[in-house]
């Protein structure tokens, strides 16, 4: 990265020019200590949720189980890659017990901490360990850190691993809509005439289905409720306001000196839009896919909340916070997934802010 | 079919307020409202009047314009009087019959005493009932005091015979008129404040009864013989939508009204179930009789809608107000206990009973802190947890008792997962009975092994073990069934025409966190032992939809017990239409047959008890557990005594609740 120093002499004043509108950005966004602040705490919620299975589990991290190296925690991201073996044999799932008694020559690295967040931890399955409390008897404490819910599921378990959920979902649906909305976006930009009439309808016709309305119509037909159906859910409906940007800045730009050049030079309308049109139209574009990713976690926080989240035993935050509705004295149940979506919208708000303002210059020179 | 309707005294009841689902038993037109499916359960009865709604609407397409009733010309009196053997029946008052059975128990404590105590133990509980339980003595009733209740939903009509949702029962069953009822062990009777007598003829083909001469409607019109064949006529009219009663009153060949008291009913069959068929509500001739022919919906015409807004009452209380979703008032019916300046019947104990209408479990349990409503039924997390503290205890106490509502697995035995008994007993194995028992439902519930209640007069005598978790059982009769995890995939299958099918499958809950958790729970424990399961939570509507139409693996739902066993025919007999799971036993649809045909309770006691051994045995239900009933009540009520079937759905009922006079 090029400091905001003047060049001196021996640089040509080439290579200033060059520095690129997207470092630039960066510099500036870089100096926003907030954003820079909720930029962390998304990374860190990237790394809670590729580690989830190490950081809380019942299955070890890495074992050594009758002569073979086995990783069963990835069995949490999906069942299939659970080693056959420890479903054979009685095994049934308990892994503490089991290796040792079915070989003493096992051995394992266990997750930080042991608790699984689909079901309660058994009395006696750690070792020395009692049965999580159920009801309401689970306070926080050394062995449930944010407590359990009613049916005894450890409560921090839950969180890390509905940490992914709540990624995924920002992430996927966004993805799905900015594909969808840049798209829509840029052709009807691009071409005008009545493309461009035919996609501002469309876009007007989605704009006017209510998400959450649409999405709990579509629960009840599904036939295997997942999280994947309610992102894309999420996704096909959420793109309109990313196309009208779109289309906004491909009409902009369309007409400019730059496009003119590349398409007297010979250059197809394909090429132009991605190659040229694109990266300059993309800045404003991004911002709205950031709240949208801020958004979207609201919406399956809130779907969990009414319970049409993902089908049981799946957690996700809204989901615990649905739990606490019916049992309000056990505060904790409240608290730690409500502080978690706060603070994650309230990054990728910051984070959208950020970009907004690092990428507008208008923007900053207004704040000036 | 039957669960009939008494009314006449206050909460003669019929169904459980945790609502009932009315549903076509048999093609034709039969109709049960004793048992409900419990597709949501304890705690949500706004999801059951949502089903109870739609049952309605299905039984107005069901009932085709066909006829259900073939003229009948009834033979003159007196030759009946001559040919037939009369054997008496009983006329009881249900509240006498209470109170001399409460004199044969000892009080356990004072009403002060027990309203001090905290309702944390089975001791407790017992003195609570014990001590506030008890009816009122002469005098000791505010006669002018009145009474919130809470209803969870609006009713959707005040014609009796419209009656389908639980509201309605209760609302209903206040200011109807009706000949007969049943006790807290599920006895019919006639009641003693509208029959002189009640015979049944020696070939069980013939019920006379005469009714009382000092029976008034609301609006100053006699009640008569003539009113009761009248609305007999009109319940078995094809065109008049009637979504509940009908059931059991289409096994009637005929009522006849001889004189204005003399009333006898004719029946197709000798069977034991007529004493249940016999008992429906009653509607006033004088006042319908010109407007239903006209209108047989009884909701459309004018004439109609203003009759729904001031019905004409027969029973104790009239509806002096209602606002539709907020409340609904009834006031004391003086021309029903005084007539020509005498009293001929008790006073009810309440001159005045609100209904108030609130949804939310939660919003109705604040009001009830608040004092705003003075009695409603509890969930088991608000017993529990939140009516532990001063705030609820200052102004209310609670009471819970058994009631027969029994919860379970069903498994579709037309699937290649549960036709084999190997496999369904391997689920009641698998299953995790204990931590659901005590973590899931909070140590409330007592394990229930089959489809009648042990204390139940027709449940078996032999001991019934509940299922105890045991994976090396459920592994084992996996294994002897041929489901072995064969392609090594952690998943059993077998091979069913030539292609490995793995043991994968769903079930269906309706969408409430207990039932969820409960089926959360049979994941984790068939996960196990290699067996995959998908759980659904869906709408009530929805899985009421699927469970109809028999398009699932494996559902969680609940029943709740009828007044006579024979109301569980249509969920195991062969091809019955709440046999969902499509169970089929020869040697069972052999029992129900016989059972309803046997007259003596005994004989009759075996055939039942043989059929619930059967069911033990080839579980197409994993039976899980007893619900039982929790009642907040305010500390001014007395007088709740629990049945069965909760502590308003029999004779005496709510009637015999009472607030004491100010000493």
């Amino acid at each position: 990265m090029t400091s905001d120093e003047p060049s001196n002499e021996s640089r040509p004043p080439r290579q200033q020019a060059a520095r690129g509108f997207w470092s630039e950005a960066w510099q500036r966004f870089r100096s926003r200590k907030l954003s820079m602040a909720a930029l962390g705490f998304v990374l860190f919620l990237v790394l809670v949720a590729t580690f989830a299975p190490a950081i809380a589990g019942t299955k070890p991290v890495i074992c050594r189980y009758k002569g073979t190296i086995y990783v069963p925690c990835l069995a949490y991201f999906d069942r299939t890659f659970e080693p056959v073996i420890f479903a054979k044999d009685r095994f049934r799932g308990t892994y503490p017990a089991n290796l040792a008694e079915k070989d003493p020559e096992s051995w394992a690295i266990w997750p930080l901490v042991f608790q699984d967040p689909y079901r309660s931890v058994r009395d006696n399955e750690w070792p020395g360990e009692p049965a999580n409390p159920a009801r309401d008897q689970g306070t926080p404490s050394r062995r449930n850190l944010f407590g359990t819910d009613q049916y005894g599921v450890d409560v921090f378990a839950k969180m890390v691993h509905g940490t992914t959920v709540a990624l995924l979902v920002g992430f996927v649906s966004m993805g799905l809509a900015g594909t969808i909305g840049i798209t829509i976006g840029a052709t009807a930009g691009y071409f005008g005439g009545w493309v461009d009439m035919l996609a501002s309808r469309l876009i007007e016709v989605v704009m006017c289905i209510p998400t959450l309305v649409l999405i709990l119509a579509l629960v009840a037909f599904v036939d295997k409720p997942s999280i994947w159906k309610t992102m894309a859910i999420i996704g096909l409906t959420g793109w309109t306001g990313i196309a009208r940007l779109a289309r906004a800045e491909f009409l902009r730009l369309r007409s400019s000196e730059f496009v003119m050049a590349a398409r007297a030079a010979g250059a197809g309308p394909l090429r132009i839009m991605l190659r040229h049109i694109l990266p300059n139209a993309l800045a404003p574009v991004l911002v709205p896919i950031t709240f949208g990713i801020a958004s979207a976690i609201l919406i399956e926080s809130s779907l969990s909340f009414l319970g049409f989240g993902p089908p049981p035993p799946s957690v996700s935050w809204g989901s615990l916070l649905n739990d606490a509705r019916s049992n309000l004295q056990m505060w904790w149940l409240v608290v730690f997934p409500g502080v978690a979506i706060f603070l994650t919208v309230l990054s990728y708000n910051l984070v959208g802010e950020g970009l907004q303002e690092a990428t507008d210059p208008r923007l900053r020179e207004a704040r000036k | 079919m039957r669960q009939r309707l008494g009314h006449q005294r206050p909460g003669t009841g019929f169904s459980p307020r945790q609502a009932f689902l009315v549903r076509p038993v048999l093609p034709g037109f039969a109709w049960t409202i004793a048992l409900m499916l419990l597709v949501g359960c304890g705690g949500d009865p706004d999801a059951l009047e949502e089903m109870t709604a739609e049952s309605a609407l299905e039984s107005q397409g069901s009932a085709v314009q066909e006829r259900l009733l073939e003229p009948f010309d009834p033979p003159p009196l007196d030759e009946l009087l001559g040919s037939a053997t009369w054997i008496d029946r009983p006329v009881l008052d249900p509240l006498a019959g209470l109170r001399e059975e409460q004199a044969g128990e000892p009080v356990l404590a004072t009403p002060a005493e027990a309203l001090q105590l905290a309702n944390d133990s089975p001791e407790n509980n017992a003195t609570i009932l014990s001590a506030l339980g008890r009816l009122a003595e002469d005098g000791q009733a505010d006669l002018s005091a009145s009474v919130n209740r809470h209803i969870p939903a609006d009713i959707g009509s005040t014609n009796p015979i419209l009656i389908s949702s639980t509201s309605e029962f209760d609302v209903l069953g206040l200011t109807g008129f009706g000949l007969f009822s049943f006790d807290h062990r599920m006895e019919p009777f006639a009641l003693a404040d509208a029959v002189v007598s009640w015979q049944t003829s020696a070939d069980g083909l013939l019920d006379k009864v005469v009714l009382r001469d000092d029976l008034l409607w609301s609006d100053g019109e006699p009640i008569t013989a003539h009113d009761v064949a009248f609305t007999f006529q009109v319940i078995m009219d094809p065109r008049v939508p009637v979504p509940a009663v009908r059931s059991g009153t289409d096994q009637l060949r005929w009522v006849e009204a001889y004189d204005d008291a003399t009333l006898v009913f004719f029946h197709k069959e000798p069977f034991a179930t007529n004493v249940w068929n016999i008992n429906f509500p009653v509607l006033p001739k004088h006042v319908y009789e010109t407007t239903w022919e006209d209108d047989p919906t009884l909701k459309d015409s004018s004439a109609h809608v203003r009759l729904e807004q001031q019905p004409v009452s027969g029973g104790p209380y009239e509806i002096v107000e209602r606002t539709r979703g907020q409340q609904i008032v009834l006031k004391r019916r003086d021309n029903w206990h005084t007539v020509n300046g005498e009293q001929v019947r008790e006073k009810p104990f309440f001159e005045e009973i609100r209904f108030r209408i609130i949804e939310d479990p939660n919003t109705s349990l604040l009001a009830l802190k608040a004092g705003e409503i003075d009695e409603m039924i509890l969930v088991p997390e608000q017993w529990t947890t939140q009516t532990a503290g001063a705030d609820f205890y200052e102004r209310n106490t609670k009471a819970t008792a058994l009631e027969w509502v029994s919860f379970h697995f069903g498994w579709n035995i037309n699937t290649p997962y549960f036709s084999d008994r190997r496999v369904r007993r391997a689920m009641s194995y698998a299953f995790d009975h204990e931590r659901m028992l005590e973590k899931l439902c909070y140590g409330l519930y007592e394990p229930a092994t089959g489809t009648f209640h042990k204390t139940a007069w027709m449940a078996t005598k032999k001991k019934l073990d509940p299922y105890r978790q045991d994976l090396d059982a459920a592994e084992n009769l996996l294994d002897e069934a041929g489901w072995i995890d064969h392609d090594n995939d952690g998943i059993r299958d077998k091979e069913i025409n030539g292609r490995f099918v793995p043991f994968e499958f769903s079930i269906l809950t309706s969408n409430q966190p207990l039932r969820v958790a409960i089926c959360t729970l049979l994941q984790e424990s068939l996960d196990r032992i290699g067996v995959r399961v998908n759980v659904r939570p869906v709408e009530a509507t929805v899985l009421q939809q699927f469970t109809l139409e028999r398009k699932f693996e494996a559902y969680f739902g609940g029943w709740g017990t009828g007044t006579d066993p024979d109301t569980t025919e249509n969920i195991w007999r062969t091809g019955a239409g709440r046999n969902f799971v499509g169970y089929s036993n020869p040697e069972v649809d052999r029992l129900y047959e016989e059972g309803r045909r046997e007259l003596d309770r005994a004989k009759r006691a075996e055939k039942y008890a043989r059929i619930q051994e059967i069911l033990y045995d080839d579980q197409p239900y994993t039976w899980l557990y007893w619900r039982n009933s929790f009642y907040g009540f305010s500390k001014d009520l007395r007088g709740y005594v629990f049945s069965p079937r909760g502590p308003y759905n029999y004779s005496p009922g709510f009637s015999s609740l009472w607030k004491p006079a100010e000493e």
